[in-house]
């Protein structure tokens, strides 16, 4: 049944026999994983499995490191981003990514947002306000800020200064959002928006998410993968995962047996 | 306006080449950047390299005329161009080593109370106050120092020294007079006070990485305030304190203004702590842009070369124990 | 055992005693040097202090030459040291971090920051005064430049490496260029801590003599060539206050007055600006 489902649609992403080292250390073995359009990917397993390594793969958020290497393929509409000669900036761009923590840059919730924008391109200061209003509306965040656009993106509340963050990222008009566990430190309401946020991104954008948390997995995404000790075990539907998983240790970690 | 759609296309398909035709534009600007500050990094250690260089080049005809000698030979002479380095070491050492004779019990007293006597909301303000006394430029302590303290040390303190070691033999020589008020006690004690905030600083500072369990432990068994000091406290920080002295001995041998004030600048040795003499800084400073002739220059800068390269080893020292705190510290 | 006990204590407190009066000993010559320093400048403040140059002896005068000479050494050694200071520091965090150059630049660097500063006036005397052959005004703020870049170095270092990692991260996966994330994130979340080094720079050099004797020398007259001898307050002060003349002396306490309040506001400002950062 789910062969069917996939048949029909396009891989984003498609990632191929990939090995991940720090230093001396495989991190990650022979990851092999489509990630598909417009459609939620979750990564679950219990902490050092490798799925946050996995996401910061997708961008090369790991190049920032020297000790740390990938080897394999990860092709991003079917070029291959662990290319040498591939521009990491742009592919950043490309690639958004949501940390764990709220990071609001040091500036006002405008220019958190018009920031990134400016950089990439040059618009009148009408064009501007309208991406970061758009931007905002995207995050669900206007509503909240539109009276305070000018003061510091650090005075907002923590599930407001993650949507922020979000809309950061989706004001330079990414195709893929990775989001790495973006609600682990908020509270219930605010991890209920962004939950909302991510089924209403998903129209625009191809998004993949780490998270500990098994029900928001659940509710959150179309396919998920489950990952232990740098392997992929398991890939499938969501349902199917969480539902009738194919490995012993997936539906052990599922059932709350390990982990 | 409230309905307004975002009608951004899912993947415009201009908008990656638009981008990487800005990030091409940053490129260069980006290495640009990234040279700029290594070459800066490296331009630190041109300006080491630079002044290591600059110094033996001056010092080069001086020591080519005089040798080992320079450094043996206590007799300065501009007129008769004969030029030893010795008198001028000789007081660099004294004063440094009296003035830490004094700072460093005083310092650590400081420290301590700063870090287990004093109240906590005492701590900020005396702390401060005693680092503004490192802030005080070196001048400031040479001006007060000739106006002030010599005179008093003239009337009071070194009479009163005199004559209580008068009748003593060895410490009479020591401490003879006549009282000029100026003189190698005089310049070790500013020096001192004001390497004391440093020494004070770095004390406190250490004395802060102590683990609060390890103090507790031995307070838990009976010890003492002063026993814990002693036996937890200042074993647990030696190399610190060790790298702190040296750092406050590196201030010490260099400081020029201050001591040249009140040193009286006098090039010869001489049995009494309470004589006139001088330190390498205090030379160069007053004789400098006095100085006729190649040689008499060129002895100049060969004293500082020989304050550099002591400066150097004490500061080295005190860098790399610090370093050793540090390491253990990340641990 | 009683006896012991009581001995202990007693030396204890002994101890103690002492560290307080150690703490006295050093607050005292603070504010005894201050105290007089305040009485005896005092005295020789007026309003010629500002607006005439520094006199003959004998004569009525003021500072304006030395203030002036040593606001603008001040200022362009503090202008020309500052980034190069605040690159390498940006290096050192940033591009070279843990790398064995890095850390032989941190080594070096300290040993700059404490090095003798007359050194630094030997060292420019040598690079430039010899080879054109006059004391100026430029040597003065190359000297003055060179003992910037350290103090400079060191708090850029410290203040990036505070940055959260998780702030750059965010900015890098933006994609924003290293350069931008540097300057545009990095910096300005260490803002604080950079405007406090470069104050406690100012102040370290604003009173700085030693550096001077043999590069800007002195200049009794109002001189905007920075090309020629110029005259700088500290220079002034050493050079009136050993002076046998009485007025000279007062213009040296007065101008004494004046350089301590300048550098204790600054450094006072630095830490308060300090504090604030720690605090949040």
């Amino acid at each position: 049944m789910t062969a069917n489902l996939t048949e029909n649609m396009a891989k984003k992403i498609s990632i191929e026999n990939l090995d991940f080292f720090y230093g001396e250390t495989k991190a990650l073995k022979a990851i092999d994983l489509p990630l598909y359009s417009n459609q939620v990917t979750a990564f679950i397993g219990p902490s050092g499995c490798g799925k946050s390594t996995l996401l910061r793969v997708l961008n090369r958020m790991y190049d920032l490191y020297p000790k740390q290497r990938a080897e394999g393929k990860v092709l991003l509409d079917g070029e291959n981003i662990l290319d040498a000669k591939v521009d990491i900036n742009l592919l950043r761009s490309r690639v958004g990514m949501v940390f764990q923590k709220p990071t609001p840059f040091p500036m006002s919730i405008y220019e958190n947002i018009a920031f990134g924008i400016r950089l990439y391109e040059k618009l009148s200061k009408s064009e501007l306000d309208m991406r970061v209003e758009d931007a905002l509306k995207g995050a669900a965040l206007w509503g909240e800020v539109k009276d305070k656009l000018g003061t510091s993106g650090l005075s907002l509340s923590g599930g407001q200064q993650q949507r922020l963050c979000i809309a950061r990222t989706v004001a330079i008009q990414p195709e893929v959002i990775l989001l790495d566990e973006p609600a682990s430190a908020l509270d219930p309401i605010s991890t209920a928006k962004i939950e909302e946020l991510i089924d209403e991104l998903k129209q625009k954008y191809t998004i993949a998410i780490v998270t500990h948390n098994m029900q928001q997995a659940a509710r959150v995404s179309q396919y998920t993968a489950f990952m232990y000790l740098g392997q992929l075990i398991e890939y499938d539907a969501t349902p199917r995962i969480f539902t009738s998983p194919q490995q012993k240790q997936t539906q052990d970690y599922i059932t709350g047996r390990f982990g | 306006m409230a309905n307004y759609a975002i009608d951004v296309p899912n993947q415009s398909p201009s908008a990656p080449a638009s981008r990487a035709e800005a990030l091409r534009r940053f490129r260069f600007g980006d290495q640009l950047f990234r040279r700029t500050t290594k070459a800066s990094a490296l331009l630190v250690l041109l300006i080491m390299v630079g002044i290591i260089i600059s110094l033996i080049v001056g010092a080069w005809p001086a020591l080519h005329t005089f040798g080992l000698g320079f450094i043996f030979s206590a007799s300065w002479n501009p007129v008769t161009e004969q030029f030893g380095a010795l008198a001028s070491i000789y007081g660099t050492i004294i004063t440094s080593a009296f003035a830490m004779l004094l700072a460093v019990p005083v310092g650590l007293g400081i420290a301590i109370f700063l870090t287990e006597i004093c109240p906590y909301w005492l701590r900020r303000p005396v702390g401060i106050a005693i680092e503004l006394l490192a802030g005080i430029p070196s001048i400031i302590y040479g001006i007060w120092g000739l106006f002030v303290f010599v005179p008093f040390v003239q009337t009071t303190v070194q009479p009163a020294i005199i004559a209580l070691f008068a009748p003593i033999p060895l410490l009479n020589q020591l401490f003879a007079g006549p009282a000029y008020g100026i003189g190698l006690m005089t310049a070790a004690f500013i020096l001192a006070i004001m390497v004391l905030p440093f020494i004070t600083a770095i004390s406190r500072d250490v004395f802060l990485t102590v683990p609060t369990v390890l103090k507790e432990a031995a307070f838990g068994i009976g010890c003492t305030r002063w026993e814990v000091v002693r036996s937890v406290v200042i074993p647990y920080t030696r190399v610190g304190l060790i790298g702190g002295i040296m750092l406050g001995l590196g201030r010490a041998l260099g400081e020029t203004m201050a001591v040249t004030f009140v040193i009286g600048n006098a090039a010869r040795i001489s049995p009494s702590l309470l004589a006139p003499g001088t330190t390498i800084s205090a030379t160069i400073a007053n004789e400098f842009s006095e100085a006729f002739g190649a040689t008499y220059l060129s002895s100049l800068i060969a004293l500082g070369l020989i304050l550099f390269v002591i400066t150097f080893i004490v500061l080295a020292m005190s860098r790399l124990l610090l370093m050793r705190i540090e390491s253990t510290r990340a641990k | 055992m009683i006896a012991k006990t009581t001995r202990r204590r007693t030396v204890s407190s002994l101890v103690m005693g002492l560290c307080i009066a150690a703490t006295l000993f050093g607050l005292g010559w603070l504010f005894l040097i201050l105290g007089t320093l305040l009485i005896k400048g005092v005295q020789g403040l007026s309003f010629a202090v500002f607006t005439q140059m520094t006199p003959a002896p004998g004569n009525q005068g003021g500072l304006l030459n030395a203030i002036i000479g040593s606001l603008t050494m001040t200022l362009f050694g503090v202008l020309i040291g500052t980034p190069v200071g605040m690159m390498a520091g940006i290096y050192m965090a940033e591009y070279g971090r843990g790398s064995r150059l890095v850390s032989t630049v941190r080594f070096v660097n300290d040993i700059l920051l404490s090095a003798p500063s007359i050194i630094i006036g030997l060292f420019v005397y040598q690079l430039y005064v010899a080879e054109v052959h006059h004391f100026s005004g430029v040597a003065g703020i190359i000297a003055l430049a060179i003992m910037v870049v350290p103090v400079v170095v060191r708090t850029t270092e410290d203040m990036l490496l505070l940055v959260p990692s998780a702030m750059t991260e965010a900015a890098s996966a933006m994609g924003l260029p290293r350069s931008v994330v540097i300057t545009r994130i990095g910096l300005r979340a260490a803002k604080a801590g950079l405007i406090t080094g470069v104050l406690l720079a100012i102040a370290r050099v604003s009173g700085e003599t030693a550096p001077l004797l043999f590069t800007a020398l002195n200049n009794q007259f109002w001189s905007w060539n920075l090309n020629g001898p110029v005259a700088s307050l500290p220079i002034v002060i050493f050079q009136f206050a050993l002076s046998p003349y009485k007025d000279w002396q007062q213009l040296a306490w007065t101008g004494a007055l004046l350089i301590t309040t300048t550098v204790l506001v600054l450094s006072i400002t630095a830490r308060i600006l300090g504090a604030q950062r720690t605090g949040k």
